[in-house]
């Protein structure tokens, strides 16, 4: 594949919501394209439909009407079935608040995701070393979240979301609970898989500067797309 | 397999609540295990057999039964007078004898009392429910016990637990002092126990000792008969090898002039035990329909309630695992086998205890009902036991499971944000 190639389509989506007798339409007819080994930031004020776009990429949520593609895949049409499998190891997530399961040390946790994969125990076991040097955490992973820095989960939630290789890494706000300098560690970190895995990166965020380490910023205001340039032409 | 690490982590994620969990489970499966056990027993000794059949005479017209021991030896024959009637393969005879140690009716109490079954020793072996069925070191000791009260008409077996209360030991003399036969007090050498289990509070005295005694009373008063010398014979059981002899048999006995004042009725041991718990009905009805049921439904709400809060507490978590692709049928088994795990350990583990700890421990279940002073936990229990823990952790984790596999994962993280 190109990088010019598309990862992610969004055609036309509409998503509505019932809140209590009344319908809300959060998305309005929303069409977006993400190429291949793209690093896009999805930005606007709270209520605008950035996280509800980013739950459709995911296919933790179906559209009201319109489709969802990500690579060759229609997922707004798969079976709830069919959409957790592809799930597994078509799409990694990274939380705002991490939520990494708190009984299980650092490698479980990272090792969750290929318990689904036919993987045998030696495998599973090279994916999340392999995983853990990509984040630069091989020392922790024997330590459970609790004695774990913000920075330092968050790094074991990008773990969890790049061990089965997925082609597309969507973020929720990744760096809206730490400190700004564990905040660049994680922007580095995301960049550097951009950079050296070409994986595909769709990131949601308040915070311009982190929307500033995309290669474009996506505006979204009131369930429509207002706004959609390449960052060099943002700072201009 | 690999994903039972992620159930282990999880029942240890508040130990607090999954001991406390257990140990309800296990107070609940001991009560409904106790209550089983009775109710086993019973429904094994009311359970009509087709071959090798026991029988019992007894008064037809009042209970408690007191018969002449004038009928013992036409009824031990079964009523038999043709050559060609139907005699039983074996038999035994059983009267009563309530009395205590103590001389002093004011100072009677459960500790001093004494009851024996009047009978011929060496029925023992043969016709006593359990007591045909021991084995090894058990048999030989009894055996021997029986050897030693054949050669003395005083000697007595005693149950280990009423020696126990009683402050005796093998090998002790004591006198009884009559209470159902008034002023039939007899000197006796206690010359065995019983193995421990069914007959720890009972003892068996020789009935030609007893007879002697009546007839001792009626030369010491004048030639005047004791008033219950006519009542000594309480029940008498006969063992027929299938149902026609039994039936045949029945009728020899029903045509008999000889069983006329008082008259008798023959039936299966079953049905007389049935009959005797009559009076127990609404009790062993209660235990049955009201007790066992009761604790099971408690102990699916205990279980529910604290797989509940677990799984509210988790909601984040399952819906994590949603993302990362476990489908709603993974997390549901997750959270049932979670329960089922806790409820069948903690079945099992109070199954086995209460085994060990009433049949070693205590010699039987203390629970005084007709005929039966005691009550073994079967060996069953222990499956009872893991049913039972199984069974209501399943039903207590069903509706939770469901909730857990149905969380949406939108509405999870829209509420986190």
């Amino acid at each position: 594949m190109t990088e010019s190639s598309p990862c992610v389509r969004v055609d036309d989506v509409h998503k509505s919501f019932k809140r209590g007798s009344e319908i809300v339409e959060v998305l309005k007819g929303l069409s977006l394209t993400v190429n291949e080994g793209e690093f896009v930031a999805l930005m606007g004020p709270s209520g605008s439909g950035k996280t509800t776009l980013l739950n459709l990429i995911a296919g933790l949520d179906r559209p009201t009407t319109g489709d969802v593609w990500v690579r060759d895949a229609c997922i707004s049409g798969l079976s709830e079935n069919a959409l957790a499998s592809w799930r597994t190891s078509g799409i990694g997530f990274v939380f705002q608040f991490y939520h990494l399961l708190p009984v299980l040390t650092a490698f479980r946790n990272v090792e969750l995701p290929l318990l689904l994969l036919p993987l045998t125990a030696s495998q599973r076991k090279t994916q999340v070393l392999n995983a853990f040097e990509l984040v630069g955490l091989p020392d922790r992973m024997y330590h459970r979240p609790g004695q774990l820095s913000g920075g330092q989960q968050q790094r074991v939630g990008i773990a969890r979301a790049i061990v089965t290789d997925p082609a597309l890494i969507v973020a929720d706000e990744p760096t809206g609970d730490l400190d700004s300098k564990s905040a660049d560690e994680i922007l580095d970190l995301l960049g550097e898989l951009k950079r050296s895995l070409g994986k595909t990166i769709i990131m949601v965020t308040h915070d311009p500067k982190a929307a500033s380490r995309a290669d474009r910023i996506v505006h979204l205001e009131k369930g429509q797309l207002v706004d959609d340039v390449p960052v060099l032409m943002a700072k201009h | 397999m690999k994903y039972l690490f992620l159930i282990f982590e999880n029942i240890q994620r508040n130990k607090v609540r999954t001991i406390l969990t257990g140990l309800g489970t296990m107070v609940l499966v001991l009560v409904v295990t106790l209550v089983f056990t009775i109710l086993t027993t019973l429904d094994r000794a009311t359970t009509e057999k087709s071959q090798n059949l026991k029988g019992i005479v007894t008064e037809k017209w009042q209970i408690p039964s007191q018969m002449p021991w004038a009928y013992a030896s036409a009824l031990t024959e079964g009523g038999a007078k043709e050559p060609d009637d139907s005699k039983p393969d074996d038999f035994m005879t059983w009267g009563f004898y309530l009395g205590s140690t103590e001389p002093d009716p004011k100072k009677r109490s459960f500790e001093n009392l004494f009851f024996g079954f009047v009978m011929e020793p060496e029925k023992l072996m043969t016709m006593m429910d359990d007591l045909d069925q021991l084995e090894g070191e058990d048999k030989r000791q009894l055996e021997a016990s029986i050897a030693k009260m054949q050669e003395n008409r005083q000697g007595v077996i005693v149950g280990p637990g009423r020696l126990t209360k009683m402050n005796k030991r093998v090998g002790d003399r004591m006198k009884v002092f009559g209470r159902n036969f008034k002023d039939i007090d007899l000197e006796m050498e206690i010359v065995g126990t019983f193995p421990r289990g069914r007959y720890d509070e009972s003892s068996v005295i020789r009935r030609d000792y007893l007879n002697a005694s009546m007839d001792a009373y009626q030369q010491t008063h004048a030639g005047k008969p004791h008033p219950l010398a006519d009542k000594t014979l309480n029940l008498v059981w006969l063992r027929l090898s299938d149902r026609d002899k039994f039936n045949k048999v029945g009728q020899q006995i029903d045509k008999s002039a000889s069983f006329t004042q008082p008259a008798v009725k023959f039936e299966t041991a079953s049905s007389g035990i049935a009959a005797f718990l009559e009076a127990y009905r609404d009790l062993i009805w209660g235990m049955r329909w009201l007790l066992a049921p009761a604790c099971i439904a408690t102990l699916s709400l205990i279980i529910s309630n604290a797989i509940s809060i677990s799984v509210r507490e988790r909601q984040k978590e399952f819906a994590v695992m949603k993302v990362l692709g476990f489908r709603p049928t993974q997390i549901l088994m997750f959270v049932l086998i979670e329960a089922l795990l806790i409820g069948t350990v903690a079945g099992v583990v109070s199954a086995a205890m209460t085994y060990g700890g009433i049949n070693y421990g205590m010699g039987g279940l203390p629970f005084q009902i007709a005929f039966f002073p005691r009550f073994l936990v079967p060996i069953s229990c222990l499956w009872w036991g893991a049913l039972m823990g199984a069974g209501t952790a399943f039903a207590g984790s069903v509706i939770p499971a469901f909730s857990a596999c149905s969380v949406n994962v939108a509405n999870v993280f829209a509420k986190v944000a």
